[in-house]
């Protein structure tokens, strides 16, 4: 509980530096050292980052600024089709990268032990890389303090409002869960079939998810007994998920969702979920940071939106009357192969990445949440900083596993869906399936 | 050339030989760059090819196996189990690289067997791509063509990027006669593929590939190339809109061919595609910056050479022309100190030669009027010859200094020809006399006689040329022809002809350039004996060339010469030269001894100069003409002068202390009571050097007098001057001359011969001398003033004048020290000679204490020497013809001649008589007083 306890006050210590500076409404500016390499800026090397971005233009573009002090280091990113199940095998390949993506929901997991056990420890003393700016919260380290992982890119759980419809439709965006299901009637009203529309799965990224795993970290915080439990896929702990599924049912049974036409006019939890939202006609989409991270590239790519272009901001979904809760988790982590025949030139580049200016470079040119402690959102995120303190959660805060997070899914999805009740999906908690 | 015009041109030049070079490589680098885009294109398509290739082997080695995989049932009557079909293609694979894949797709679940182990496990063949998106839209129907490859993918064995080539195959399914639909999947690192091209990247070193789909998504794709898509790389970089992404992505998606775009750098690149299978599904892309490419054949390092090399070529010019211009400018300088130094030497040089020689030429003239002796008169006109010849010399060199200075110039006037003609003839017959030439005068008759033109340069000119020839011919004829013919182009002109011709020692053909060099004399050795400076010839070719014409010379060396020249004059009347031989005659006629012209006793002069010599020579000059002379010896005791008195005329001189002659003349004409203000104002200069008339007449002196005044010229001046009414035209009487008193004779310090020399005769000499010595106080207390003070420049004109009083009087020494003096003083170093100023100041103030006594009356008389009865009676006698011939000169001359001596006692009381009627100017007392005396003898 003391250790619970903790968590809370760094976590609000936290996000009480993401309010502030957000409130500010400044852009606060870097108190990093300038970057002075430590190696030969004449090295003649090639580093590899893989990763399961297919397009990964701000670590590109990190490249780059890399490139001015080491102009003969030539970088390049190599999208991995089926990254999650090849990585490992990758790590012990004659072609291994010297630099991969992790994600949190690799920590931990079994299944991707191999991934860490070629990870380099990024806080050795020699690598010289100072996690001094990035956020307590974001970090994951070992049980001896290591750092295997580099957090590079944030993300938020939430939905996209088409704004402009919200006023044309003479309604203001709901900050509460009454004033949620009131503007689902009046757009209902209105002509719209799915006030709420998203990606219908159980897949990691669906509208289930999305719009149910803020209060299931609630949750977790608010009971870690049950939450250590719910890791360990006690079906005893399916309790945990009950405030959230219940939500999820109640947004079903209102018919504030049509799930028939998510599920036919929204094919994945990305590319189709944006496009579908261009078309102008979704008052809100559930979705994570990530989809709202991929906006801006497809404006000119719907010609819909080309034609009838219209504001929208990233909001979190109300959950009660007090509002919604803001969970701040790491989109993608950084490790370093350590057995690469260039571990000191990607140690180097770790060591230049992380930093308050280049991270928020990064952030910035994906469209995501910064992991730095110096930081400020994008315009587009701008409602989040309006969330009392005690809605904002940091994800290693409610430490819900992989395995957890994959049951709780499944759950998810099939109250959404109608095919068990909240009671069964509670009960089946550690024996769902997909 | 100026410096700034030759920089221009050189810039103009460097910029001339930059465009050239900048058009001739920007030609070359547009046939380069042409050249090197169809180079790469041809590359990449040869590459394409390559990869085409590639793709339909392996896609035909991956048929073979499904073909043997499938025709197995028709031969075992069964299909092969996965497991058979998995262990086939390890033995039908020759290549580590190369594996198989079989997955089953009948199910959607993708899930089979690999030919390879998982790395992570050694004993697990099972695959699955279910976590992939590789198969996401799979559909039969895209197996209906030629090649049938996946996009790349991470090989679920071994993590290794990779592509697959598929065809499909019928296996046993787990129930007897169960069969099931699976893929086979040849599969190929990608890094095979980037092998095949390896060529290209060593052609290209920073060429980047990429394989594409018909969508723009990358099958394989290099590091240069962002984005997931290419056609999304192209949007994200580039300023496109619908249309010209839409041409973009037909274009590459189309044949084989080039196109610009900009990369992710910011920069131009080149893209090469061309399709990579025949059934145009994938496309071969080749991106290469595009400088890279094209490599920059403007050879910057030759350009930026050779404008370097012609900026630096600039910058020698310029510093060797600078440092050239500096030398010559140096030289310039010295030149022009030493044209300088020349002038100023010339100037002194005139002044100096011409001061004496105001004095020579003056009593030269006195001479030449009062004595009747035929020997002296010889002498005297051996002096007047002698003094003609140096003054032409001087003026020759005064002459070549105005030419070269370029301060002599063409005055043209209206004159009449035949005074010219007289001058000439009259001049050149009696140099050809003494020589016993023959003169033979040639003078067309019909020559219009007034003209238009510088009578005096062509006087110059002709004389130049009747003097040469005179000078060089020993004997034979000297002929002068004078003729005309009318201009061509001007009835109002005709050319004037003008010839010498003699028979003299002709000139050789080699030495007819050397005549024109200055101060070059031919054969110096045979004419040593011939006076002249070598610039005659220079001078006429000078003046004639100013005149429009040239000196023509025909000679034959022993023979004679022939100098002619032709100047186009104006004619102005008609009136003809006529008979020469009678203005000939008329001029023989007016020829003789020199005698006074004129009387002007009503005439009033004032004669301003420092040096009292010069105004006693001025005062004997013009005592004949009994024109009423002032003198002053400073510029302020004229100006006081001029505010008591009117005067017909003021001569004023240049060179004063204190005021000189130009400062004098502003303040007299500022001077409101001042009496003369339309008097007019005649220069008096010996420093007679170019420049200086125009200088005088532009400071508002009415004319110019050259020292050594010449008496024609200063009676020209007079007649010019002084108002008719006041002029009577007639002769006046000579007087005869006396000795010299035996105690001047006696100062060792003087040379009276010099003495007399200079001042013509003993009066004058006597004057001189009385002047000299009674100013000697005041001067002396001057110069040691001057000193004190330390105004050099005052007392180096001091100085000058006691140079020429103590020369006049035959001074030498005391001349000597200060003409010493006075060249410090024009050196700047007269400060440091206090020494010999002193000594100049006791040798003066000896010779004037030695010299004082003798004017002095008091106490004077025991020293001088006692008259002589006879001598006495000679004056007495002298007296009495002069009172009866009212020659008040005479009578002032002998009662000074009178004091000169000790007078015996009985006589001393009548001389005295003598003397005060002669202060008194009580001329009728004196014959009484004589008489007186002789009958008082008588009686006794």
């Amino acid at each position: 509980m003391r250790r619970t306890n903790l968590h809370r006050v760094i976590a609000a210590a936290i996000l009480g530096v993401f309010v502030i500076a957000t409130a500010s409404g400044c852009a606060q500016t870097s108190k990093d050292k300038p970057f002075s390499p430590k190696l030969d800026t004449n090295a003649d090397t090639s580093l590899t980052v893989y990763g399961n971005y297919s397009n990964f233009e701000a670590l590109e573009s990190e490249f780059e600024r890399f490139n001015e002090h080491y102009p003969n280091v030539n970088l390049s990113y190599i999208y991995l089709d089926g990254y999650n199940d090849t990585i490992a095998n990758s790590l012990l390949s004659s072609e291994a990268p010297d630099i991969y993506c992790t994600f949190n929901w690799m920590w931990g997991n079994p299944d991707c032990a191999d991934i860490f056990e070629s990870a380099a420890d990024l806080s050795a003393p020699e690598t010289g890389i100072d996690f001094s700016c990035v956020r307590d919260g974001v970090i994951r380290k070992t049980d001896n303090g290591e750092i295997l992982m580099a957090p590079v890119l944030a993300t938020s759980f939430g939905m996209l409002v088409n704004t402009d419809l919200f006023e044309k439709e003479g309604l203001k965006v709901p900050k509460t869960w009454s004033e949620f299901e009131m503007a689902c009637e009046k757009l209902k009203a209105a002509g719209y079939a799915s006030p709420v529309m998203g990606y219908v799965s159980s897949e990691s990224g669906s509208l289930e998810y999305n719009f149910a795993y803020p209060s299931l970290c609630n949750s977790a915080v608010s009971n870690p007994a049950m939450r250590d439990s719910f890791n360990e896929l006690d079906p005893s702990a399916g309790e945990l998920m009950r405030p959230s599924l219940e939500k999820l049912k109640e947004l079903a049974d209102d018919g504030d969702i049509d799930i028939e036409k998510c599920e036919n006019e929204i094919e994945d939890n990305y590319n189709a979920a944006i496009m579908r939202f261009f078309e102008g006609d979704v008052p809100m989409l559930v979705c994570s940071g990530d989809v709202a991270s991929g906006t801006k590239k497809r404006e000119s790519q719907s010609e819909s939106f080309s034609a009838s272009p219209f504001e929208y901001r990233f909001y979190v979904v109300p959950f009660d009357e007090k509002g919604g809760f803001v969970i701040d988790t790491v989109a993608m982590n950084f490790s370093v192969n350590k057995n690469s025949p260039n571990l000191d030139m990607a140690m180097e580049f770790m060591r230049f990445l992380i930093s308050n200016s280049e991270l928020g470079n990064m952030a910035s040119v994906k469209r995501l949440i910064t992991t730095t402690k110096d930081f400020s959102l994008d315009s587009m995120y701008s409602s989040l900083s309006d969330t009392p303190k005690d809605r904002m959660i940091c994800s290693t805060e409610a430490n819900i596993n992989d395995n957890a997070v994959k049951q709780f899914r499944y759950a998810a999805h099939h109250v959404l869906v109608g095919d068990m009740t909240v009671d069964e999906a509670i009960a089946s908690y550690g024996n769902l399936e997909e | 050339m100026k410096r700034g015009l030759t920089i221009f041109v050189n810039i103009v030049i460097i910029a001339c030989i930059i465009f050239f070079i900048s058009v001739y490589t920007s030609q070359k680098r547009d046939e380069s760059n042409h050249h090197e885009l169809v180079v790469f294109q041809n590359t990449a398509e040869t590459a394409g090819q390559v990869i085409t290739n590639y793709l339909a082997d392996e896609q035909h080695l991956c048929d073979i196996w499904a073909n043997y995989i499938n025709n197995y049932a028709s031969s075992s009557g069964e299909p092969m189990t996965i497991e058979e079909a998995i262990e086939f293609t390890r033995r039908a694979s020759i290549s580590d690289e190369v594996a198989a894949n079989i997955v089953y797709y009948d199910d959607g679940s993708f899930k089979g067997l690999s030919s390879e182990p998982s790395l992570k496990d050694a004993d697990d063949y099972s695959v699955s791509y279910k976590g992939f998106s590789l198969f996401k839209d799979f559909s039969e129907d895209d197996l209906n063509k030629e090649i049938r490859q996946t996009a790349a993918f991470a090989n679920p064995q071994n993590g290794v990027p990779s592509m697959a080539f598929l065809n499909t195959v019928t296996l046993q399914g787990e129930n007897p006669g169960e069969t099931r639909e699976a893929l086979l999947m040849r599969i190929i690192p990608i890094s095979e593929i980037s092998r095949k091209l390896v060529y290209l990247k060593g052609e290209y070193e920073d060429v980047d590939l990429a394989i594409i789909d018909g969508d723009g998504e990358y099958m394989v794709h290099g590091n240069q190339l962002k984005n997931a898509n290419l056609f999304e790389y192209y949007k994200s970089y580039n300023d496109t809109d619908y249309q010209s992404q839409q041409a973009f992505e037909d274009e590459v998606t189309g044949d084989t061919g080039l196109i610009e775009i900009t990369d992710s750098k910011g920069q131009s690149a080149v893209v090469a595609h061309t399709p990579a299978t025949s059934d145009k599904d994938w496309f071969l892309i080749n991106i290469i910056p595009k400088s890279s490419l094209i490599p920059d054949v403007v050879d910057w390092v030759l350009l930026g050479g050779t404008i370097g090399a012609l900026a630096a070529l600039l910058i020698f010019n310029m510093v060797v022309m600078m440092l050239y211009n500096r030398r010559l400018a140096v030289a310039a300088e010295e030149a022009e100190k030493a044209n300088a130094a020349k002038s100023h030497f010339l100037s002194m040089m005139s002044h100096d030669i011409r001061t004496p020689m105001n004095a020579i030429t003056g009593f030269n003239e006195m001479i030449s009027r009062e004595s009747h002796d035929p020997e002296i008169l010889r002498y005297s006109e051996g002096i007047r010859m002698a003094d003609d010849t140096l003054l032409g010399l001087i003026n020759d060199i005064l002459d070549f200094s105005k030419l070269e200075a370029g301060k002599l110039d063409i005055i043209p006037a209206e004159y009449d020809l035949v005074l010219i003609l007289s001058d000439l003839v009259n001049m050149i017959r009696v140099r050809a006399e003494e020589k016993k030439l023959s003169l033979k005068i040639d003078i067309d008759k019909d020559i219009p006689r007034m003209l238009y033109g510088d009578e005096l340069r062509i006087k110059q000119c002709a004389i130049n040329l009747l003097s040469n020839a005179v000078k060089y011919t020993a004997e034979g004829t000297v002929t002068f022809t004078v003729g005309y013919e009318p201009s061509a182009e001007d009835n109002n002109k005709i050319l004037l002809k003008i010839s010498v011709a003699d028979t003299g020692s002709g000139i050789k053909q080699e030495d007819i350039e050397n005549l024109f060099v200055a101060f070059k004399r031919l054969e110096e050795k045979k004419n040593r004996n011939i006076e002249g400076t070598g610039l005659g010839i220079n001078i006429t070719q000078s003046l004639l060339s100013m005149m429009g014409s040239s000196l023509q010379v025909e000679s034959e060396y022993g023979k004679g010469s022939v100098f002619s020249f032709v100047v186009k004059q104006e004619v102005r009347g008609t009136e003809k030269v006529g008979d020469y031989e009678e203005a000939f005659r008329a001029a023989m006629e007016s020829k003789g001894r020199y005698v006074q012209s004129f009387t002007a006793p009503d005439a009033k002069i004032l004669v301003v100069d420092d040096t009292p010599l010069n105004l006693s020579v001025f005062t004997s000059l013009l005592k004949a003409t009994e024109v009423s002379i002032d003198t002053a010896e400073s510029g302020r005791e004229a100006m006081r002068l001029c505010t008591e008195q009117v005067y017909d005329v003021i001569f004023l001189d240049h060179m004063m202390p204190d005021l000189d002659g130009i400062q004098t003349l502003h303040e007299l004409k500022a001077l409101s009571e001042n009496k003369n203000p339309d008097t007019p104002i005649i220069c008096l200069t010996a420093n007679a050097i170019s420049g200086m008339r125009e200088m005088f007449l532009s400071e508002g002196f009415t004319d110019y007098l050259a020292k050594p005044i010449e008496f024609a010229s200063l009676e020209q001046m007079l007649l010019k001057y002084i108002p008719e009414e006041k002029i009577t035209v007639g002769a006046v009487t000579q007087r005869e001359d006396q000795p010299l008193p035996g105690a001047i004779l006696t100062i060792p310090e003087l040379d009276t011969d010099a003495g007399m020399s200079h001042c013509g005769n003993v009066s004058s000499y006597l004057d001189t001398l009385q002047i000299y010595s009674a100013g000697s106080e005041k001067t002396a207390e001057e110069i040691r003033s001057l000193w004190k003070e330390h105004d050099l420049k005052n007392l180096t004109v001091k100085l000058h004048a006691l140079k020429s009083t103590s020369g006049v009087i035959g001074a030498s020494d005391v001349r000597d020290l200060a003409a010493d003096l006075e060249k410090a003083g024009n050196e700047g170093s007269l400060g440091e000679r206090g020494d010999d100023l002193e000594r100049l100041l006791s040798s003066y103030t000896a010779l004037a204490e030695k010299l004082t006594p003798l004017f002095t009356t008091e106490g004077k008389e025991e020293s001088l020497p006692l008259i002589q009865a006879e001598a006495l009676q000679q004056v007495y006698a002298n007296l009495l013809q002069a009172c009866e011939e009212f020659d008040y000169d005479t009578i002032v001359s002998a009662v000074e001649e009178l004091a000169q001596y000790r007078i015996p006692d009985d006589e001393k009381e009548r001389v005295d008589a003598i003397c005060r009627a002669s202060d008194d100017l009580d001329y009728d007392v004196i014959p009484e007083l004589i008489k007186e005396g002789r009958r008082e003898g008588q009686d006794e």
